[in-house]
């Protein structure tokens, strides 16, 4: 295993976050695009942990829905907040580990020494997903619209062409694989099928996600990290949407399987569609002194990684925690909170059993033992993604933010982060108190 | 070439109504193929019911791979036999059951017929099967496992064993019309480490038109560690010979798609076709009559020069046919086909052999006419015959440098050649199989493939057939 090495001896330190409220997909947020969504969030964190522009050096953003003609977005949600036209930006997209990813490069190019100051994060509308055309529209009407020798006959020749079927039903938005064609929910319930996770210990999961994000919104562990947003129709968003306190497993268990015919992935115990947006501010820590910011946790260690789309697709965490724990030098008894995203309850139920098969580790991990039974009651102390909300690349950077304050708030050392994501892949990251 | 059944057989509303109709048509079920790239689980969410009985001698093995290949297990018989099973079910998240789930219906039904020492025990094979046949899939797969009745002591054990032949060409016949195929395999003690891609193959879509058949596994080649399962002919060199058309280019593309560096030898009139395809494969052209006696040496050159002095997979699948009754047939003809067929065939294979690497394979094609005969093909079967001895004589004395030999021969495939057939001769063809259709040059591609492949150390010195069960030849 190739372990990091940092050679400059600077260390990137976190010096906080903060995000949009988080929404069910088509709510308030729907006239509010993915840029619109950054702006909101960027514009709160650099409200919080004020400094002059001139200290920015760049900014790594990224998304998972990415509006086709302004790809690049963390550079639009610069120039729209007014900031210098001189700062730099990168987008980047790594499905759910997205921002997890933006803000790990962000921490390695400030130990490379080529910046002191980067803001990274990420976000998703996915109510502003763009519904595309089927390309055999595109493909039969361009080469006559775009050659300036069309003349009219050729117009009626592609009108005589045109199939109302297949060529003008759009193509519908999902959260699809491409490689295998299934629907995340689909891959979701094979492996809870496969793992042997009930619907009871599912619904229990995700009932145990809602009282604690819950318990957090009350007694305003949130309102830190969370920055109001206004909407084009005028009204002021101030808090997430889809937390239900008062939710119970009776409740969730009258819920009709979502995904297959007698399954046990439900609305309530899967992640809804959400829109939202989060960003984190990431210093060199001597540029962090000098300015008077108080630092609250750094990486010691991380593992980006992928599995086989086809078999197991959310199973990378049970890869990632262990090798980024290992690049840190440490066991699962060092860690103080693990924070695992909730994808599905049956897949976090799933990495659960894993990280704690002897079998498994063999197989997957060359090693002998495996990385720890773990009670699914220890992790995500407040609450996680089927409570909170997913904006698919929000979700690394909301993590990463309640983590790095739960250190210092709780004064305790260390956290392990994980998550999953489409196409197989997946992160884990190791953070200590600064 | 179309068989129109198979696709009428494709349409349920057709194959409902005739059956409505009552139209004396049994109408073949068309066959599940696969011909994507290898990867990790060939088997992947299909259901697999297993039986041990208390004595039998195969869970341990089974247990480490069944489960890794994908297959959605549950255990019958000696239930104590699961637990071989639960810990590589845990390591690949495939728990294996010991109770069924309602409604489900078996793809794959595996009874582990070791241990079976007289025939009243063959009760336990039936009271198994009986009832899952019915709900067997289309397409799916029962494979029945033994010790080789020859290694056993008892004359009644050696019955026992025997009885299993008789059993699974029958069973191969009755679940033919679904496109589902039996087949025995028979392991040496002590090789039990060699069954995994054996079973693989059988289990998987890749051995479609293999049905009835026996595969004998041995421990006379050690098996390879860390066996890749993507891309396993990675960095090999591969030699085919009548490699420009049919049933070559078939088992070239299937060579290179696994990663293989395919050298395409044919005569220099199918230049053409022979260029085309090398281009596609990223290939090496060779246009070489392979009954020119100077052909060993050329061969040896190109491969002295152009791959560091070796190669690792040897194709024997240039051939002719030139079919006249032995009463009507000239000397030349004889000559022709006895000098392609087996005389050119041993002299290059000869010259190779010092250039083959260790762990090479060779796989000769032979044909069901050189098992069972045909009229007009004397000389034809006989050439195929002879190459099946050779096969086995020549086998043993490779299994040192790890290297297999082995030879398959196809039954009806659907080649320019069978195309040319009379209607009713083709039909005939086509019909008297298990499977009730013709194979595909696939077909025969990918249990070339499966025999070149690194993990089929098990098999050396055996001839499989890819016929479809045909009701002509042993």
């Amino acid at each position: 295993m190739k372990t990091k090495s940092n050679t400059t001896g600077r260390r990137a330190v976190i010096i906080g976050g903060m995000r949009t409220p988080f929404l069910k997909g088509f709510g308030d947020f729907t006239q509010v695009s993915a840029i619109g969504l950054g702006v909101a969030a960027v514009r709160g964190l650099l409200a919080k942990f004020p400094m002059s522009d001139k200290d920015i050096d760049g900014m790594i953003w990224s998304g998972v829905v990415l509006p086709s003609g302004s790809v690049n977005v963390g550079r639009e949600i610069l120039l729209d907040l007014g900031l210098p036209p001189t700062i730099e930006a990168t987008t980047i997209t790594r499905a759910c580990t997205s921002s997890l990813k933006a803000i790990t490069m962000a921490a390695a190019s400030i130990e490379r020494g080529e910046a002191d100051v980067i803001v990274a994060g990420g976000g998703d509308s996915v109510s502003n997903a763009e519904v595309k055309m089927p390309a055999s529209l595109i493909h039969k009407v361009a080469p006559v619209f775009m050659n300036a020798k069309s003349k009219p006959m050729d117009y009626l020749k592609l009108a005589m062409k045109l199939d109302l079927r297949k060529d003008f039903i759009p193509q519908r938005p999902e959260v699809k694989e491409r490689s295998t064609g299934e629907l995340m929910g689909q891959s979701a319930e094979k492996m809870g099928a496969r793992n042997m996770i009930s619907r009871q210990a599912q619904d229990a999961f995700a009932c145990q996600s809602h009282h604690r994000a819950a318990a957090a919104v009350s007694c305003g562990r949130f309102s830190e990290e969370v920055v109001p947003v206004d909407t084009s129709k005028g009204k002021r968003v101030f808090a997430d949407g889809l937390i239900r306190g008062d939710t119970s497993v009776e409740k969730l268990a009258k819920l009709r399987p979502a995904f297959a015919k007698g399954g046990t992935l439900t609305a309530g115990n899967s992640s809804p569609l959400t829109d939202g947006a989060a960003a984190c501010l990431i210093m060199s820590e001597d540029k962090a002194r000098a300015l008077g910011f108080e630092p609250l946790a750094a990486f010691r260690g991380w593992s980006f990684d992928a599995v086989d789309p086809a078999d197991q697709m959310l199973q990378g965490p049970a890869i990632s925690m262990p090798r980024a724990a290992a690049r840190a030098g440490m066991v699962l008894t060092d860690f103080d909170f693990i924070d695992l995203h909730e994808a599905f309850a049956a897949q976090v139920l799933s990495v659960l059993k894993m990280l704690g098969s002897d079998s498994y580790a063999r197989v997957h991990l060359d090693r002998d033992k495996a990385f720890g039974e773990i009670d699914p009651q220890r992790i995500n102390v407040h609450g996680g993604s089927i409570a909170i909300g997913h904006p698919f690349a929000a979700t690394g950077a909301r993590m990463v933010t309640t983590m790095a304050r739960e250190l210092k708030l709780s004064g305790k050392a260390t956290a392990l982060l994980g998550i999953c994501g489409a196409g197989g892949v997946s992160a884990g990251a190791v953070l200590e108190a600064v | 070439m179309n068989d129109f059944l198979v696709e009428l057989g494709a349409n349920p509303a057709a194959r409902q109504a005739i059956k409505k109709i009552g139209l004396p048509l049994s109408l073949p079920q068309k066959l599940k193929r696969s011909q994507s790239p290898w990867d990790e689980h060939p088997i992947a969410d299909l259901p697999v019911f297993v039986h041990h009985s208390k004595e039998s001698q195969l869970a341990p093995y089974l247990g480490r791979f069944l489960g890794k290949l994908g297959a959605d297990i549950t255990i019958f018989g000696d239930r104590q036999k699961a637990a071989p099973y639960q810990d590589s079910g845990e390591a690949y998240g495939r728990p294996t059951r010991t109770e069924l789930l309602e409604d489900s219906k078996p793809y794959g039904l595996i009874f582990d017929a070791t241990g079976i020492e007289e025939p009243s025990a063959l009760k336990s094979v039936y009271e198994f099967l009986q009832p899952w046949l019915r709900p067997l899939r289309n397409c799916g797969r029962v494979v029945l496992l033994s010790r080789p009745p020859e290694s056993l002591s008892s004359p009644a054990a050696v019955a026992a064993a025997r009885a299993l032949d008789g059993l699974v060409r029958s069973l191969a016949r009755e679940i033919g019309g679904k496109g589902a195929t039996a087949s025995r395999v028979v392991v040496d003690k002590g090789a039990e480490a060699n069954l995994e891609a054996v079973v693989g193959f059988v289990m998987s879509e890749r051995s479609a038109y293999v049905s009835a058949q026996t595969l004998h596994v041995t421990g006379k080649v050690a098996p390879l560690e860390n066996v890749p399962y993507r891309k396993p002919l990675a960095e090999k060199v591969a030699l085919v010979t009548g490699g420009a058309r049919g049933i070559g280019a078939a088992i070239a593309k299937s060579l290179a798609r696994e990663g293989a560096h395919v050298v395409l030898m044919d005569r220099l009139q199918e230049e053409t076709a022979v260029g085309k395809l090398a281009h596609e494969l990223g290939g090496t052209m060779l246009l070489l009559d392979l009954t020119d006696p100077e052909a060993p040496k050329r061969l040896c050159e190109l491969f002295d020069r152009k791959f560091k002095g070796g190669l690792d997979i040897i194709i024997h699948n240039a051939g002719i046919t030139r079919d006249k009754k032995l009463a009507n047939m000239k000397p030349e003809l004889w000559d022709q086909v006895l000098d392609v067929n087996l005389i050119s065939l041993m002299r290059v294979n000869e010259a190779l052999l010092p250039q083959l690497r260790e762990e090479g394979r060779i796989v000769c094609v032979s044909s069901v006419a050189g098992i069972s005969g045909n009229m007009g093909q004397t000389q034809y079967a006989a050439t195929k015959a002879g190459l099946i001895g050779y096969v086995q004589a020549l086998a043993p004395s490779l299994a040192d440098r790890r290297i297999t030999m082995n030879a398959v021969a196809p039954g009806f495939i659907e080649t320019k050649m069978t195309a040319a057939m009379p209607v009713a001769t083709r039909e005939v063809g086509r019909r008297l199989s298990n499977l009730v259709q013709g194979g595909l040059p696939e077909d025969v591609a990918e249990a070339v493939m499966f025999l070149a492949s690194p993990g089929a150390t098990g098999m050396t010195g055996e001839v499989l057939r890819i016929c479809g069960g045909s009701y002509l030849g042993a």
